[in-house]
């Protein structure tokens, strides 16, 4: 009982942070229909500046400032104010101008957001802890309940501000005017802008008070825990994300339920689960997957929310000017008659390829471009089911890590450390793990992806990302299957008869040589009747239904063929690193893969290797410049801040004129003779 | 056009030309590279039903709309009261006197009959009289005041249109924009929000309306506007509206 007591008082106050994190996505959500992933910055920004303004002195840059020492409770309000203007400037210059884009375009700029935020932060106050001060409130001893249950002040005073928070939150939004306004706004934008409402204010007012409960979240937690440091807002981020979900997004008293059960889950589980505070990340998103899979509208959401809305994941395609859309939209259109018939496009492109590899004179370069076309097939895979079937997966690194290391353990762990065979004497099992690896992912994702078959849009998402997590924490906790965080060391090279394929210049034909199986895969199967069933899922899910697609069965094969990929790729990628840890398969990686194919153009097949090009091409570049060399976590920032300008110019990415649309030949051409003197016509 | 040269020019009672309230010129409006309109002219006489008809896709709702500032527009411009709104924002033409009663209703279903004619009053800076204008309304709408704290996505349609004019009227507009009221509706319901659109004339409120109901439209209007593919190709004013050469219009048979 005593235990018991113990951790049910601890979770309550990990679920009132999570709580009124969760009141921040909520709110937002509610309004705009946005997963701002930025709020977890936001949660660690208001921790830096609270702990910040309460020390005498801090390193901002690597060199000491002044500041002004302020108590808890008086700096506490300063951050939450500072942090709810700096969500206001987020809302306005990167979120605004997207409202009536693609769904999709916000989504990636908030990821993009989060990247700067963090990338900027770690500049600023530096990559080491940031210890929280000691003050007066924290010194008190703790309140002994029924004897055993020690409770700090604080975590009373965490606990009282949540619940303050939640109460002020709820009158303002039912009874005052711009909380109503609040509310118009999320039903109906239109109607409530010809009522008069300034929607655009009423939106920044959410982020402002989304962004200061985010900042009140996580200076209670830097509190907590005793530190502030810039990566800290990324899981707590997702636990809030998770526990909005739960609640039933865009629902208040929702936000506060899942938070407060997750709180409880998470204490309740590491407390009594063997082994458990290792696994109380995976115990969050087992949660999630679970109630998704039942409820998918959450605890207290309504239903109607879990629809992807009208229209298109994508959106259309806005002509590019100039050069760059000559350029890619032949290349991509020569990519996409080689599918059609004939392979001499292709060949030319693999040629292309080739000849570059001849070319490139020094072993470092070659190596990047290697990185370039394992990243653009990976890119190639995620495409299969976001570009073209249209539905969001954060997810997708755990097929990368499925193929990874079946064949790493095979060989490593089962072969060499197991049987006492070397590597050598079993090479060709490289050859035939490619297929198996992408087979055993393909059974991974159809399992993961049918779960999924009820949820849409946003909760597909998030579903999807719970999968990628759970994956990631087994990867580190079942140490005896995977080394756990210590990673395989000594995966042999890919040989052939025996002979290890060591040079750079052959690994990198090598790899073209597989990204042409994978593209000649991905197009196959886009120009046949599954991908004109995947588009149709893509571009309306319902009416796609209506007219007869079976939409659950295309959207599995969606899944097996990204899986296929991802799996496939990975057994590459294991043999050419040579070494793999779950820090290779982090949402991160996920997220940059989904950069790529926003960058280079969603549904196309160019459009992932242009952005794998961009991406490590520019991180090598990028490499050169003083001030990067200084702070090498300003590259995220720098491809934060590109990736958050394309979205804003050109939301559907570079390639994307190139848009495999799938229209028949001939089809194409009346539609367009047809386009503008149709009124002429009529009245001739 | 063969439209041009008829009556443009509208005299009040007292024979003394009067300034049109609203003043569209040379409107167009694109969506993405599809232009809707093409070059609208059209003005509305303080105290008169002015409607717009025509068949689907004809840019009426898209006219509408950019009038409201909702949608952008590619050229052209929009006086209203003597007052150059071209560039203003849908919440500031509200202010200035412009609501907006949009087609399908769209109410805000979630929120009680009560909350959704406050919300109509969200532009006035005057909220003392608010109270007194809702029972003004119920008078209008006497349902209504039965339903006041029933969420409106629980009204009938009929009730449901009820609820949106009168969330236009609570901003007090000197002009009251309504696209295509009676869509949807039981004939008897329909007769109903015709009067009522009557009613709203008699009470001193420009009306600019656009109707399906082209026979009902001109039989209510002073004048009308006849549109075709984002143009106006013929319009007419008060005893001299012909409904045979409307409906030639309407349906393309240009005489």
């Amino acid at each position: 009982m005593d235990y018991f007591g113990q951790l049910l008082a601890n979770g309550l106050v990990l679920g009132a942070i999570y709580a009124l994190a969760a009141v921040a996505f909520t709110l937002v959500y509610g309004v705009v229909r946005l997963v701002n992933f930025a709020f977890g910055e936001l949660f660690m920004i208001g921790a830096f500046l609270t702990t910040s303004l309460m020390l005498d002195e801090v390193s901002l840059f690597g060199t000491p400032v002044p500041m002004p020492g302020l108590s808890f409770p008086l700096a506490a309000l300063l951050a939450i104010v500072l942090t709810a203007g700096l969500g206001v400037v987020v809302d306005r210059i990167a979120y605004r101008p997207l409202r009536k884009a693609p769904r999709l375009a916000p989504l990636i700029t908030s990821i993009a957001v989060s990247v700067v935020l963090q990338s900027l932060a770690q500049t600023i106050w530096g990559a080491e802890e940031l210890r929280f001060p000691e003050f007066s409130l924290a010194a008190y001893p703790p309140v002994v309940l029924f004897g055993s249950i020690y409770l700090s002040v604080m975590d009373l005073v965490v606990m009282a501000a949540a619940l303050l928070a939640m109460i002020g939150l709820t009158l303002f939004v039912s009874r005052s005017s711009l909380g109503r306004a609040m509310r118009a706004s999320a039903e109906d934008q239109t109607a409530a802008l010809l009522v008069g409402i300034p929607v655009d204010r009423v939106v920044g007012a959410a982020f402002a008070i989304g962004s200061g409960f985010a900042a009140l979240a996580g200076l209670l937690y830097a509190q907590t825990y005793g530190f502030a440091h810039a990566t800290m807002g990324f899981l707590p981020g997702l636990k809030a994300l998770t526990a909005a979900v739960l609640g039933g997004i865009g629902s208040t008293p929702g936000a506060a339920l899942g938070g407060v059960v997750l709180g409880l889950v998470e204490a309740l589980g590491s407390g009594y689960l063997p082994n458990g505070s290792a696994w109380k990340d995976a115990i969050s998103f087992v949660l999630l997957v679970g109630l998704l899979y039942v409820r998918p509208q959450g605890l207290l959401g309504r239903p109607e929310l879990n629809s992807a809305g009208r229209g298109s994941l994508l959106g259309g395609a806005v002509e590019m000017q100039g050069w760059l859309r000559g350029l890619f939209g032949r290349f991509d259109h020569a990519l996409e008659k080689s599918a059609g018939h004939g392979g001499k496009v292709a060949l030319a492109a693999l040629a292309a390829a080739l000849v570059i590899g001849a070319l490139v004179p020094s072993d470092y370069w070659l190596r990047i471009l290697t990185t370039v076309v394992i990243y653009g097939m990976l890119a190639s895979g995620l495409n299969v089911i976001v570009g073209f079937a249209g539905l969001l997966d954060l997810g997708f690194v755990a097929f990368w890590a499925v193929g990874s290391y079946l064949t790493s353990i095979l060989f490593v762990l089962v072969l060499k450390d197991g049987f006492g065979i070397a590597p050598q004497e079993m090479w060709w099992l490289f050859y035939l793990n490619l297929p198996l690896g992408g087979l055993l992912a393909a059974g991974f994702a159809v399992l993961l992806g049918t779960p999924t078959l009820r949820l849409r849009g946003d909760y597909l998402a998030i579903m999807t990302l719970g999968f990628g997590e759970i994956v990631r924490v087994v990867a580190i906790n079942w140490v005896g299957l995977t080394n756990g965080p210590m990673g395989i060391r000594g995966i042999p090279l890919p040989e052939i008869f025996g002979i290890p394929l060591a040079s750079p210049r052959v690994l990198f034909f090598f790899a073209v040589a597989l990204a042409g199986v994978v593209l000649f895969l991905v197009a196959r199967l886009v120009r046949s009747y599954v991908g004109r069933a995947w588009v149709a899922i893509r571009e309306d899910e319902e009416a796609a239904e209506a007219m007869g697609v079976p939409t659950a069965r295309y959207k599995l094969y969606a899944y097996a063929t990204s899986g296929f990929v991802g799996g496939f790729v990975g057994v590459f990628y294991a043999h050419y690193q040579q070494y793999i840890s779950p820090l290779n398969f982090s949402l991160f990686e996920n997220i940059i893969l989904l950069m790529l194919i926003v960058l280079g153009g969603l549904g196309t097949f160019i459009g992932p290797f242009i952005g794998a090009v961009i991406w490590i091409v520019f991180l090598q570049l990028a490499i050169d410049i003083p001030f990067v060399q200084a702070h090498p976590e300003t590259r995220f920032a720098l491809l934060g801040v590109i990736l958050i300008a394309l979205m804003l110019f050109r939301p559907q990415g570079l390639a994307a004129s190139a848009r495999v649309d799938l229209t028949m030949r001939g089809a194409r051409a009346k539609e367009g003779a047809s386009d503008e003197p149709l009124g002429r016509r009529a009245q001739a | 056009m063969s439209a041009a040269g008829l009556t443009t020019h509208h005299t009040a009672p007292t024979g003394l030309p009067v300034s049109p309230l609203l003043s569209v010129r040379n409107l167009a409006v694109a969506y993405g590279r599809i232009r809707a309109l093409h070059g609208i002219d059209l003005d509305v006489e303080p105290g008169r039903i002015v409607s717009l008809v025509g068949s689907n896709g004809a840019g009426k709702s898209t006219t509408l709309m950019a009038v409201s500032g909702i949608l952008p527009l590619a050229v052209g411009s929009i006086t209203f009261a003597g007052e150059d709104i071209t560039k203003l924002a849908p919440e500031a033409r509200v202010g200035r006197g412009i609501a907006h009663v949009p087609e399908r209703r769209r109410v805000f279903g979630g929120m009680s009959v009560r909350e959704n004619l406050v919300l109509g009053a969200y532009s006035r800076a005057d909220a003392t009289d608010m109270e007194a204008d809702i029972a003004e309304l119920t008078q209008l709408f006497p349902i209504l005041g039965k339903r006041m704290s029933q969420a409106a996505g629980t009204l009938s349609g009929g009730e449901q249109q009820m609820l949106a004019i009168a969330r236009g009227l609570m901003s007090r507009p000197s002009l009251l924009i309504m696209d295509e009221p009676t869509m949807g509706l039981a004939p008897q319901m329909i007769d109903l929000i015709l009067d009522t659109v009557q009613a709203i004339r008699a009470r001193g409120t420009t009306i600019l309306l656009v109707e399906q109901n082209a026979v009902e439209a001109m039989r209510l209007s002073d004048h009308v506007y006849v549109m075709r593919l984002g143009r106006i190709v013929h319009q007419d004013s008060g005893s001299n509206i012909d409904p045979d050469r409307v409906k030639a219009f309407y349906m393309g048979v240009e005489a």
